[in-house]
């Protein structure tokens, strides 16, 4: 017995038929077809399937898709539909990306951070993305770029 | 003529970086296909176990299931294994570890393919398991194959041990303990499996070297090679944990059973049972220096135990001994090594290869030594350090350019090191530090061979295509598996060229396009592939010479590209009036040269990386936790060819290294894995690497490779363990002969010392 769920992805309505166990990873990646969210562990460990629900961060892996319904999800391609978004640039620059397959859901955990302090200490942005793996980098230059994108930001709110 | 040009050794932006961040990447376990089967694999129950009857009908009978495959249906051989093919496809008469593969099951949807999996029934007698590697290799132990449990020994010496420790003011044995670890790729293994449109049989999955799977599945269908097609140019890490077959042969027997696309993703579970991991070694060292702190002798004997399978266990072991001295001049040698069939999983490839191991051990032995003979920990390595020309632990002259000491002296000038004596234990010079916290300082100086050593055949082969508007495509067959070396590829064929990077794209890893640039490991690409490239660029310039001689009359010489134009003694013309619409492509091969005498499987190597690792710990001894505060990396490389990637692969490696001194260990009960997800097997987070990291290029060029660089993804992690395990004995005053080292190791050890 399958369900409908609405909700809004990436800032569009959209409307799916799930499995009621079915996990909202697989909603994303098998039936919308965004892969950019990855499935590393499936048990709510790595994080590599990070995705914003209502503007929080959550382990896609852990939501039941029927969780969203009425919702509003955001994943890695919502953040670059008008092209790359500041903190991905920063990943860019600060050569955060590695392997990558962690990327996106750091991305997405970065963005969490950024959105809840608005001058992230490092211990801040550490402990934000504490709960994502990455097996390539050491954390350094993911943890630099957070930073650099948090100054970029707060040099842009204080121009206006 | 040493004019590097500016886009060597800078910090480029990552050709792959803006896909990989806006999640566009497709990776292995992202691809899909219409009409294409879901592969589940039916694993062994028993860790060891014999095959009596598989009853597959049951699976058949579940709505979607297309097709169960054993034994029967493997149509050539039913073996794989990169260097023994001692590894059945699908298992026929036994079981030997958790992870074997004893059915596949392909259906409509991966749920199907579950059920279908479950309901596959194997009749097993269960057998013992041999989970302790002494105990099999004692006479009479039961076999796991037909020549018995010692899958690979070797025995060296030099000199004279017994007279040398005559010789020693100072000696020191102890024995040493590190543990089965999982590579904990964050993307686990998967792809997918098609015929292509000239009916090639193709497998788009994960990998690390795309020519040898391809002889993998040609070899167990009983296909001929120029019939299988394998690519994997972009794979979510590896570290030498997708060397070996995965679900490669498995995709493409049910695509050859079912003409049906094949898709696979293993859980996380599925992997880490399934796949090679970090031998589990068992270590004797016995080591002596003479009053002025000559180091004089090194025993070492080890217990690899390589569980089911050979894979790589035998090379492995190989290196483990010749790295056994370490990069000191020692005269006299003895080493002993076993690599031992077990049922505890299978151990194979993992950065370092060996190398770590060794280096757990030898380090701690150097840390105590100096200790005796009370030296300064580096001024006793610098004292022993390797020079060119010098012979290594296992007697080999040292042809490469060495920059062992080079490397000790950047970390004695390093801020961390010269911060030691401040932080001495129980004088906390900090006044922040609380009075429960003890800081240390430790560190580790090592060599690690590169590329496949000496009696592996060892190449590099590279395409490029230039186009008549002068934009150029490199193709090279090695993955790109996160060390970032495609981007240095292009920064190379751009130094040589002149060619800026925005001219330049990259095709990778798949034999129907990209030449056999050899395996994506061994800290070979940079060096073998890099020298390729520059090979192809050198001849790209010289046949443009030869036809510009031809077409246009100029001088014999070689021609350079100018944007779109062609450059040479006859002045500039458009390339297009020298190609017309055509592409002109050149390929190039490179042989890494090896040793002079080969003294074993690989063995030796003739080029080296070296590195010398500080790390800061503090640790707690109210709760016993250690954090590790600051690591310095100095690092021998030669040229650095990409900063930023450089920089990357010391960042990862020490947060690798932290890992394996302080939290991760792959737990086995009778050949049943406890730890089976990152629930129970536990890897450095943000939050246990420090934010104080520094990696210090020590740039000694190596001559033989592209502007003299060499590799450095596992000198870079190597060092760092045994760096961290000598912080912590500086800390407390005491030290930990096994890994890891936990908040309860710590405690029981402080214990035991109050008493």
């Amino acid at each position: 017995m399958s369900l409908t769920i609405h909700f809004t992805l990436n800032g569009s309505p959209v409307v799916f038929e799930v499995e009621p166990e079915e996990r909202l990873v697989h909603t994303l990646r098998e039936r919308a077809g965004l892969t950019g969210t990855k499935l590393g562990c499936g048990i709510g460990e790595c994080g590599a399937c990070s995705v914003l629900l209502d503007g929080k961060l959550v382990p896609s892996c852990l939501v039941l898709s029927a969780q969203a319904d009425g919702h509003e999800v955001t994943t890695i391609e919502g953040l670059s539909k008008n092209g790359l978004s500041d903190l991905q640039r920063a990943f860019v620059e600060e050569g955060a990306v590695q392997c990558g397959y962690c990327t996106p859901g750091m991305v997405m955990a970065g963005e969490a951070v950024l959105r809840r302090y608005q001058r992230p200490t490092t211990r801040q942005i550490r402990a934000g993305i504490a709960g994502n793996l990455c097996r390539c980098t050491g954390y350094a230059k993911i943890v630099s770029a957070i930073r650099k994108t948090a100054r970029r930001r707060a040099h842009r709110r204080s121009g206006r | 003529m040493d004019k590097t040009p500016s886009v060597v050794g800078a910090r480029v932006k990552r050709i792959d970086a803006e896909d990989k961040v806006a999640g566009r990447t497709l990776y292995p376990s992202d691809k899909t296909l219409p009409g294409m089967l879901w592969v589940e694999v039916v694993r062994a129950a028993h860790p060891h176990a014999r095959i009596r009857e598989i009853d597959v009908k049951p699976a058949l009978e579940v709505p979607g299931v297309v097709r169960v495959l054993t034994h029967r249906d493997v149509p050539g051989e039913n073996a794989f294994g990169i260097q023994i093919q001692d590894m059945p496809v699908l298992c026929f008469d036994r079981v030997r570890y958790l992870g074997d593969a004893v059915a596949l099951v392909g259906a409509e949807t991966r749920q199907a393919a579950r059920e279908g999996a479950r309901r596959v029934r194997v009749d097993y007698e269960v057998l013992e398991p041999i989970t302790d590697p002494e105990a099999a290799m004692a006479p009479g132990a039961v076999a796991l194959h037909p020549k018995g449990n010692i899958m690979h020994q070797g025995h060296f010496e030099k000199g004279d041990l017994a007279a040398g420790f005559a010789c020693c003011a100072v000696i020191v044995e102890n024995d040493y303990s590190v543990p089965m670890i999982d590579h904990a790729f964050l993307e686990t293994e998967a792809g997918i499996s098609y015929y292509d449109e000239h009916g090639r049989l193709t497998v788009d999955a994960c990998g690390q070297y795309i020519y040898r799977d391809q002889t993998q599945i040609a070899r167990a269908l009983g296909l001929p090679l120029h019939q299988v097609r394998v690519m994997a140019p972009i794979v979510g890490g590896a570290f030498g944990g997708k060397d070996e077959v995965t679900v490669q042969i498995h995709l493409a027997l049910m695509t050859f059973h079912t003409q049906r696309p094949c898709r696979m993703v293993a859980t996380r579970e599925e992997s880490i049972v399934s796949h090679t991991k970090r031998h589990p070694v068992k270590m004797s060292y016995k080591t002596g220096a003479d009053r002025q702190g000559n180091l004089l002798c090194v025993q070492a004997r080890f217990v690899a135990d390589t569980g089911a399978y050979a894979s790589l266990g035998g090379p492995v072991l190989n290196v483990m001994m010749e790295h056994a001295a370490g990069p000191y001049r020692v005269p006299n040698v003895k080493v002993d090594g076993y690599a031992v069939y077990t049922n505890n999983g299978f151990s194979g490839a993992f950065r370092g290869f060996g190398c770590t191991q060794a280096c757990v051990g030898l380090e701690s032995q150097m840390d105590l030594m100096a200790a005796a003979l009370r030296l300064d920990p580096l001024k006793f390595r610098e004292q022993n350090v390797l020079h060119k020309g010098d012979l290594a632990g296992l007697g080999y002259p040292m042809t490469c350019e060495v920059g062992a000491g080079r490397t000790v002296r950047s970390a004695q000038r390093g801020a961390l090191y010269r911060s030691r004596r401040r932080r001495a234990p129980a004088k906390p010079a900090t006044p922040s530090l609380k009075p429960y916290l003890r800081r240390g300082v430790g560190v580790a100086t090592q060599m690690q061979g590169l590329g496949l050593g000496i009696g592996i055949p060892d190449y590099a082969e590279v395409g490029l295509d230039l186009r008549p508007d002068g934009t150029l495509q490199l193709r090279a067959g090695t993955n790109e598996i996160g060390q970032g070396a495609y981007t240095a590829y292009l920064q190379i064929l751009s130094g040589r060229l002149g060619v800026p990077l925005s001219r330049l794209s990259m095709v990778g890893a798949d034999t129907a396009l990209t030449p056999d640039s050899g395996t994506t490991t061994a800290s070979r690409t940079i060096f073998a592939v890099g020298k390729a490239v520059e090979l192809a660029a050198e001849k790209l310039e010289r046949v443009l010479g030869e036809r510009a001689e031809r077409a246009f009359g100029w001088a014999p010489g070689p021609a350079r590209l100018q944007g779109d134009q062609l450059a040479g003694s006859g002045g500039r013309r458009p390339l297009r009036e020298l190609l017309g619409d055509e592409e002109l492509s050149v390929q190039a091969v490179f042989h890494v040269p090896v040793a002079e005498r080969e003294m074993g499987d690989g063995l030796p190597h003739r080029f080296y990386s070296f590195g010398t690792h500080v790390a800061e710990v503090e640790v707690n001894t109210l709760t016993g936790e250690i954090a590790v505060t600051a690591v310095e990396a100095h690092l021998d490389g030669g040229k650095v060819i990409s900063r930023t990637g450089f920089e990357g692969q010391s960042e990862g490696g020490i947060a690798q290294g932290i890992g394996y001194a302080l939290m991760e260990e792959v737990r086995l009960e009778g050949g049943r894995f406890l730890t089976t997800n990152f629930h129970t097997y536990v890897i450095p987070t943000s939050l246990d690497v420090p934010e104080d990291l520094r990696t210090v290029p020590v740039e000694v060029r190596e001559p033989e490779g592209p502007y003299g660089a060499k590799g450095i993804s596992e000198t870079a992690m190597v060092g760092v363990t045994p760096a961290v395990l000598n912080a912590i004995a500086d800390a407390l005053g005491v030290r930990f002969f096994r890994l890891p080292v936990r908040a309860e190791d710590v405690l029981a050890a402080l214990q035991e010392k109050k008493t």
